[in-house]
């Protein structure tokens, strides 16, 4: 394992506007090497306009999207500093997938060596021989990583890269995030699919309507959105009901369970001492998290409701 | 030197630039070839004053640059309908280098299937020229050594224009359209025009311009080097259009 020449992805006041639609609305954070950033938001958030114009494939309407304080076309060795897989279709389908590898390694000055390398790396060690469009979904991911993982790059830029692996190729693909960001490396990704956002990323960029609604750490990220909700069971529901009540909690019967009862705003231990307190006996007590999914949905609905 | 090679090996690994070169060898000896069996048709037995052995025995250009025009639109149009085009721009951001390397890319590819299509039609027409007891061309002439190479000149122009509308239109169907109507619709249509636009047009479009450079007579005023530096501008002025839409626009 190497460490990395640290390399900042940068957006300042970045703006797209297509007509009278604004894309991307003065987004302005920072991704920064040695931890995986998740890059969130709805279909439609402006993501993937964000992450061309880090490539250089948009131009900014206003402000700057760069790479090490570059954009990436002044940068003198692209392909040394950033590693990007935009979609799937980024190779062309008539060209074999070792002779696609080829090309790029060429392009960066990169060992052809490298090419069966990479293609070992991907798990694409057998089939480098056949032509990129008879591959499946996650294979094309697959040979999308290895184009943009080839020249060693300081960033490596994924716009959905699960999309389309088996649960196998989820867990590699997540490993493998893991492993880019501990050698140093800047990593940024976008998904939409959540739970496995949550077991990724250490830091998350989410935005919405092009504009930035968090750039924070997951944990945080979640506790900051999150109320404290308790879920508690017990043969005598309306006595601890009322006894929540007067303790001034916020409890409320639990519709799917007869015996059940939903304590928003405080914690368990707060809970079970009311219930104590007033003897009554409990046969459940559970501390119920909300997950990435649930925050983000909240958060996004409120936001769509407030714009 | 780096992004040479390997738009070279992206070039060669896609099999449809070489059925693109094959084909323009083959349709232009075939064309070049029925066009003088019509010569020898008897009813066609009085041979102009200003017979041109050689300029009959290139006649298939005509077609065959279709296909070597195509093949210069493929550098784009491939990458854009695929999606190539996102890594290609990753890897080398700066467009305007991406660009000249795809046009020396092209030109060395046109300039080996320029030279071929040339050898093959010229042998093939001045042979059955020969068999048919017909005026064959003199290789010891200096016009004929001029237009062999004005031919081959042509042939590289037409595939670096291909680049440059392939790079305008980002479509091979569109890069096909507008050749065509450059390369065929306009130069047939020219006569037509009305009085001194038809002669403008039947002399100085650049196509047509550019096929009088290999005939050893000429079409009126232009002829040789100057009908294919006409073609050399027009194709120079539309690479540079190129260059500048490819920097402006979004990939």
């Amino acid at each position: 394992m190497h460490t990395m020449n640290p390399v900042t992805l940068q957006a300042h006041a970045l703006q797209k506007r297509y007509g009278r639609l604004t894309a991307v609305d003065g987004l302005s954070f920072a991704v920064r090497p040695g931890v995986v950033t998740g890059f969130l938001g709805p279909n439609g958030a402006g993501k993937s306009t964000t992450l061309r114009m880090f490539l250089g494939l948009d131009r900014p309407t206003s402000g700057a999207a760069t790479v090490g304080g570059l954009r990436l076309a002044e940068t003198p060795h692209p392909m040394r500093v950033v590693g990007a897989m935009l979609d799937a279709r980024g190779v062309h389908p008539r060209r074999a997938a070792a002779d696609h590898l080829a090309a790029v390694a060429r392009a960066g000055g990169v060992a052809r060596s490298r090419v069966p390398e990479m293609l070992e790396l991907v798990g694409l060690g057998g089939v480098g021989n056949r032509p990129a469009g008879d591959f499946s979904l996650g294979m094309k991911q697959r040979l999308g990583i290895a184009t943009a993982l080839i020249g060693d790059p300081a960033v490596v830029i994924f716009d959905e890269p699960l999309n389309g692996l088996d649960p196998e190729g989820i867990r590699w693909a997540r490993s493998l995030m893991r492993d880019l960001a501990a050698e140093g490396r800047t990593v940024l990704f976008s998904s939409h699919l959540m739970g496995e956002m949550e077991l990724t990323a250490d830091h998350l960029v989410v935005i919405h309507h092009g504009r930035l609604l968090a750039d924070q750490p997951l944990a945080a990220f979640i506790a900051d959105h999150t109320t404290e909700h308790v879920r508690a069971r017990t043969p005598d529901r309306p006595r601890l009901l009322e006894a929540l009540a007067r303790a001034g909690l916020r409890a409320a019967p639990d519709a799917a369970r007869a015996d059940g009862i939903d304590v928003e705003g405080a914690g368990t231990d707060r809970v079970g001492r009311v219930a104590a307190a007033a003897g009554i006996g409990l046969s459940e007590l559970t501390a119920v998290r909300e997950s990435l999914e649930d925050v983000f949905l909240t958060m996004t609905s409120t936001q769509k409701d407030a714009a | 030197m780096d992004l040479l090679a390997s738009e070279w090996i992206k070039t060669r690994s896609i099999r449809t630039t070489w059925i693109l070169a094959a084909g323009a060898v083959l349709v232009t000896v075939v064309v070049s070839l029925l066009g003088i069996s019509g010569l020898m048709a008897g009813w066609q037995a009085d041979l102009p004053a200003d017979f041109d052995p050689t300029g009959v025995s290139f006649k298939g250009i005509l077609v065959g640059q279709i296909l070597v025009a195509t093949l210069g639109a493929q550098a784009f149009t491939s990458e854009y309908a695929t999606g190539q085009i996102v890594t290609s721009l990753t890897i080398a951001p700066r467009r305007a280098v991406l660009l000249v390397t795809k046009l020396a890319v092209t030109a060395l590819v046109a300039l080996a299937t320029a030279v071929l299509t040339v050898a093959c039609s010229l042998g093939a027409s001045q042979a059955a020229l020969a068999a048919a007891g017909l005026p064959t061309a003199d290789p010891t002439d200096a016009d004929t050594v001029r237009a062999v190479l004005c031919a081959i000149g042509y042939l590289v122009l037409t595939a670096v224009l291909g680049v440059a509308l392939g790079a305008l239109t980002r479509s091979s169907s569109g890069a096909l359209a507008v050749v065509v109507t450059v390369a065929l619709l306009v130069p047939a249509l020219a006569p037509g025009l009305p009085g001194a636009l038809g002669d403008l047009a039947g002399t100085y479009w650049p196509t047509t311009a550019g096929q009088a450079s290999y005939t050893t007579t000429g079409t009126g005023l232009l002829t040789g080097p100057a009908g294919l530096a006409v073609m050399a501008v027009f194709t120079l002025w539309t690479t540079l259009a190129a260059h500048l839409t490819l920097r402006a626009r979004d990939a």
